[in-house]
């Protein structure tokens, strides 16, 4: 799972490096850096005009980040490596894959797949549909659509060992039956609503239909031609499962005209076996034509979406930059052309040229700094919250809808450094170089 | 949203009703003509405000470079946004609605719904039929089963050829010639650019596609045409007819068994009605036939239908709209303002002295302002030109994938937009600074230079 | 000369191309001054004397000839090697002072001491004696926009003294001051000969700073043309 602590070793030599330089540039500067700072105080609103395009651009970044942070933690969480992924030859994701069950009677028996207590090989058949869904509209609002993915699973109990899912405290997995009566209402007669438990985020999403924060055990909504009661939440917060609806098989298939099997999913000893077993499966089964994989490969070609989202991100990210790489630059040639004669005086003074130039830079680097420190902080807020996006290999399909959180952690933190220092050299070294080329005589005049 | 493409709703209006040709241009030259009397009239001030921003090139072309690069990200977001907004935004009159699977997606139909939902399930007398119809199947499958990637892998919309003009958005500048030979040839396909280019194939080459969905119906293909540039460059058409025929034979060589997608095949009917009257009509007849029951069947507009599967974007849609946009927005504004300020602040002498000849405090402002709407303005207008000329242009439209739409084109409406964000936020970043010179007092400016 | 010549300067030419015409701003220029001696320059607009002093003071370079300064031909030095020796031997006086708005007194008169190697308690005690040696001690903390013109001027000397300079260099020091502070001012000028030994060379345009001068120069066009105390006669060469 992601560690919101860690940095990439990569990022802290990069950020480490452009730090030390500063450092060093603060060392062996020998104009005093309160001349900088005062500089920048006495010309206040320029100094927060041109500190606040630096707080949005890195704003901006972290917030885009956070989000592709989410949906990789979302990708990365849904699959085990332990896991093996069974689809029907062809299928680029579930919503494609047909297998019969009756050519699947062997793939348990395959050497690699892991026992439970009862003696059960941890080997799940699902069948996974996109139901589609009325959304209850707004005043004045058009009548919209959701997409529900919904899993129908034989035995929840192997399935949850399978794919690793607990219930949160409160809920219960559905009966054998799949189904319950619901209270009578008057004048009507009995209805019965398919028992399910939900991922906690599409506990949220459904939620909004019935001004409630979320569906919680005993909540009963409605998906396609039936009533759907909650009997648990599953705690898949970080999984594509948090976004999906789960019932029995043979309901799930009766409601939805779906006779056949979309997945084999299989719990093995480790990741080598996995790959063994999705080897086997792919290769050697004789009764269907299978496309096995481990869950962590199946889940990595679901990225489509967040690279896109990503190189997204990223050009918008740099388009801004220079924005604000030219707004900095903008502010410093002013500066530097109100204080020639301050440069004029350090230079008849003894102060060398690269003296000038550091100290110039220094001060394009606190409005950076200052910048982007807030921009992160700004950012930061947006850590933990909710947003649905969909997750596809890109390659048709449907994708997977997912309500994802958004995720700000160290390394989106240092990127966002690393942006802002890297402005301000860009923006601060011309202006820079041209005040340390300010010959001391002509300065004065 | 949509008054965003006015411009290009003209355009086509005009492409498709050439005789209010002559009197639009004639109304244009008027215009320019009386903009060109107005900026003559204040010549003086252009010549003023020109000199001014020429004093120092360097931070004038930096404060119009910084506009310039961030008017091209808002353009190219606006579009984004504009696009969605419209294709989601429910038409008064001449619209089309979509006839799909109720429950579930992907929409599979038995094929012999088609028929009668292309009539509109119209059965008795009064009932409506609609004005037009289109029905899609979806094949899908591969060049070289062997070895499978996305380069030889190849989706279909099969439909009926004859309705791929009339019913499909924007493909005016399908050339017929393609369709015409659509219709004869059974085998026909038509492929947009970039999945002929992935293919390695051109017009008049044959290939044979193993499927994916419809397993062992593998069917043969030649290529009869080419989609202009623009959205469909990624996308296949087929005849319906073909899939439909091969699904039919298939039981002659598999010992009488029906093909597992027999009953799924038909993937949505599209028809063509007046008014929203005239959908609600057609929508009760197939709501309330008895002939849609496994699967049932939904009816909705084609807005409706595409808003649903923008429904897993509406918080990046909304990010884009209500924080990137206006982040944009503001930093632009926040450039031109630092810019404007501390050109102001240089200035105060020059101000106090213009006062002294007799510039009154609003001629300083509008001084002020017209500076920096000069600056906004021109940079946005040009940022939108160049993003016009590179993309609708160069590149028939910017590849960014949201749903099914692979790319998005940039509309000429942009270089409106492009003066419009350009000038907004210089006038808005400017206007603190614009009353800072008007309220500047001459005896303070010049007790300080004495 | 009785004293030692502190500077010499040997055959200076000096001249500035303009477009394809050059300038000539000095002409064969030789002088020599002593050690604690205060000399005045003066002359017409576009003699050559503030280019004079600023070759002297190691701003410029001259076109042709050397100029010595405390032993060291400071003519050949490079640009990097004269900036080191201007802090130590070079204490320059502005007309318009040239304090940075943005520091107090105290900082502007510290700012040379930086390039030093010094801790801060040595540069404290020296930054403390200048101010005291120009009466400005109970000034430290005030910034030259707190500071009249003639108290800002004698901070630019304080700052000019603080390392001890070789050599004082003022390009029309009372230039931008009431007849008032132009007396202190000349007044802490004298002092610093009589009592310090300093070596003084300072450009001007006021008689009664060039009184106050041992000796005068008068240059016309880049060349000398008076050379002595300064009588009435000399002082009134137009």
């Amino acid at each position: 799972m992601h560690s919101n602590l860690a940095i990439s070793p990569r990022l802290i030599m990069i950020l480490g490096a452009g730090l030390a330089v500063v450092v060093i540039a603060f060392v062996i500067g020998k104009v005093p850096i309160s001349y900088n700072i005062r500089n920048l105080t006495i010309r206040w609103k320029t100094t927060i005009l041109t500190g606040l395009a630096f707080t949005l651009v890195v704003s901006l970044l972290t917030v885009m980040l956070a989000f592709v942070n989410g949906m990789a933690a979302m990708t990365e969480g849904s699959g085990h490596p332990e896991n093996v992924i069974v689809l029907s030859d062809g299928a680029t994701d579930e919503s494609w894959s047909t297998l019969l069950k009756t050519d699947l009677s062997d793939v348990d028996r395959v050497k690699g797949i892991l026992i439970d207590a009862e003696d059960r090989p941890l080997c799940s058949q699902e069948v996974y549909i996109i139901a589609s869904q009325t959304k209850k509209p707004g005043p004045g609002q058009p009548e919209r659509r959701r997409f529900v993915q919904v899993r129908g699973i034989d035995d929840p109990s192997i399935a949850a060992q399978v794919h690793g899912i607990d219930l949160l405290p409160g809920g219960s997995w559905f009966s054998e039956a799949g189904v319950e009566g619901l209270p009578k209402a008057d004048g009507k007669e009995q209805e019965t609503a398919v028992q399910t438990v939900i991922g906690e985020g599409v506990a949220r999403e459904l939620g909004k239909d019935l001004h409630k924060e979320r569906l919680q055990p005993g909540d009963v909504f409605e998906l396609g031609p039936k009533k759907w009661k909650v009997t648990g939440v599953m705690k898949s917060s970080g999984s594509t499962f948090g976004s999906e609806v789960w019932a029995k098989r043979s309901y799930v298939s009766l409601l939805y005209g779906k006779e056949t099997i979309s997945t084999i999913s299989l719990r093995t000893g480790g990741a080598e076996t996995a790959k063994a077993v999705a080897t086997e499966l792919t290769n050697n089964f004789k009764k269907a034509n299978l496309q096995a994989q481990t869950e962590t490969e199946y889940y990595a070609k679901l990225t489509a979406t967040n690279k896109q989202f990503l190189f997204g991100a990223l050009f918008v990210t740099v388009i801004m930059a220079f924005g604000g790489i030219f707004g900095v630059m903008n502010t410093m040639f002013a500066a530097i052309s109100q204080r020639t004669k301050d440069i004029g005086v350090l230079r008849i003074l003894g102060f060398g040229r690269r003296q000038v130039l550091v100290s110039f830079l220094l001060e394009t680097m606190l409005i950076a700094f200052t910048g982007g420190v807030l921009g992160c902080a700004l950012g930061s807020l947006a850590h933990g919250v909710t947003a649905s996006s969909i997750i596809s290999g890109g390659q048709g399909g449907f994708g997977k809808t997912v309500i994802l959180r958004l995720v700000v952690d160290a390394n989106t933190l240092a990127v966002g450094m690393m942006l802002t220092l890297v402005m301000g050299v860009a923006g601060g070294l011309l202006p820079a170089l041209s005040a340390m080329r300010l010959r001391p005589l002509e300065s004065l005049r | 949203m949509q008054y965003f493409l006015t411009l290009e709703r003209f355009l086509r209006f005009l492409k498709q009703n050439p005789q209010y040709g002559p009197p639009m241009i004639a109304g244009s030259a008027g215009v320019l003509l009386v903009l060109v009397f107005v900026g003559y009239w204040f010549h003086k001030y252009w010549y003023l405000l020109l000199k001014s921003l020429t004093r120092n090139l360097l931070r004038t072309g930096l404060s119009a470079l910084a506009v310039f690069v961030l008017a091209i990200v808002v353009t190219l977001v606006w579009t984004i946004l504009v696009v969605l907004d419209v294709v989601m935004t429910e038409k008064a009159k001449d619209f089309k609605a979509i006839v799909t699977e109720r429950w579930q997606v992907p929409s599979r139909m038995p094929i012999a719904y088609a028929p009668s939902l292309k009539e509109g399930a119209a059965s008795k007398p009064g009932d409506l039929k609609p004005d037009d119809n289109m029905s899609w199947q979806f094949y899908g499958g591969t060049l070289d089963p062997e070895k499978r990637t996305w380069e030889n892998t190849l989706f279909f919309f099969a439909m009926e050829a004859d309705k791929i003009i009339p019913m499909m958005d924007d493909l005016e500048n399908l050339n017929p010639v393609y369709v015409k030979r659509l219709m004869e040839n059974k085998q026909g396909a038509i492929l947009g650019r970039e999945r002929l280019k992935r293919l390695n194939k051109g017009i008049g080459d044959r290939f044979t596609v193993v499927s994916m969905s419809h397993k062992g119906i593998d069917l043969e293909f030649e290529i009869v045409g080419e989609f202009p540039a623009g959205r469909y460059d990624s996308s296949a058409v087929m005849n319906g007819n073909y899939l439909v025929d091969a699904m039919d034979a298939y039981p002659t060589t598999h010992n009488g068994a029906k093909h597992p997608m027999a009953d799924k095949s038909l993937g949505l009917v599209w028809f063509k009605v007046p008014d929203s009257d005239a959908f609600s009509k057609v929508a009760e007849q197939i709501m309330s036939s008895s002939l849609y029951t496994s699967p049932a069947v939904k009816v909705e507009t084609a807005s409706s239908g595409i808003a649903s599967f923008l429904e897993p974007y509406k918080d990046l849609l909304w990010g884009l709209k209500w924080l990137l946009v206006p982040a944009l927005l503001v930093t632009m504004a926040l450039i031109v303002a630092n810019a404007i300020s501390i050109s102001v602040r240089e200035r105060r002498t020059e101000m106090a002295v213009l006062k002294v000849i007799g510039f009154t405090p609003g001629r300083i402002l509008g001084l002020v302002l017209g500076e920096a709407f000069l600056v906004g303005g021109a940079s946005g207008l040009l940022s939108a030109a160049v993003l016009y000329g590179a993309i609708h242009v160069g590149m028939g439209g910017f590849p960014f994938q949201i749903a099914f739409f692979p790319k998005f084109d940039i509309y000429v409406d942009s270089l409106w937009w492009g003066f419009l964000f350009g000038t907004i936020t210089s006038l808005a970043g400017s206007i603190v600074p614009a009353w800072s010179a008007r309220t500047i007092k001459v005896s303070e400016v010049f007790a300080k230079v004495a | 000369m009785a004293a030692e010549a502190i500077v010499r300067v040997s055959e200076v030419h000096k001249f500035f191309r303009r477009g394809s015409e050059q300038i000539d701003v000095l002409n064969g220029l030789n002088l020599g001054v002593a050690t604690g001696e205060f000399l005045g320059l003066m002359g017409p607009s576009g003699s050559g004397k503030t280019t004079l002093l600023n070759l002297i003071a190691g701003l410029d370079t001259p076109s042709q000839g050397d100029i010595w300064v405390g032993g060291e031909r400071v003519s050949r030095m490079t640009e990097g090697q004269l900036a080191r020796w201007r802090t130590r031997h070079i204490g320059f006086i502005f007309q318009f002072y040239h304090l940075l708005p943005v520091l107090t007194a105290y900082e502007n008169v510290e700012l040379p001491l930086l390039l030093l190697p010094m801790t801060a308690a040595q540069r404290k005690q020296q930054v403390m004696t200048a101010l005291e040696l120009v009466g400005l001690s109970d000034r430290l903390k005030h910034r030259p926009g707190q500071l009249s013109g003639g108290q800002q001027q004698r901070v630019g000397i304080a700052r000019a003294i603080v390392t001890d300079p070789t050599l004082i260099v003022a390009d029309e020091p009372t230039g931008d001051l009431d007849a008032r502070s132009a007396e202190e001012i000349l007044h802490l000028m004298a002092l610093l000969q009589k009592d310090l030994k300093k070596t003084i060379i300072m450009v001007t345009h006021d008689p009664r700073a060039a009184k106050r001068a041992q000796r005068i120069l008068h240059l016309e066009k880049g060349k000398l043309v008076t050379d002595g105390a300064p009588s009435d006669a000399v002082l009134s060469h137009p």
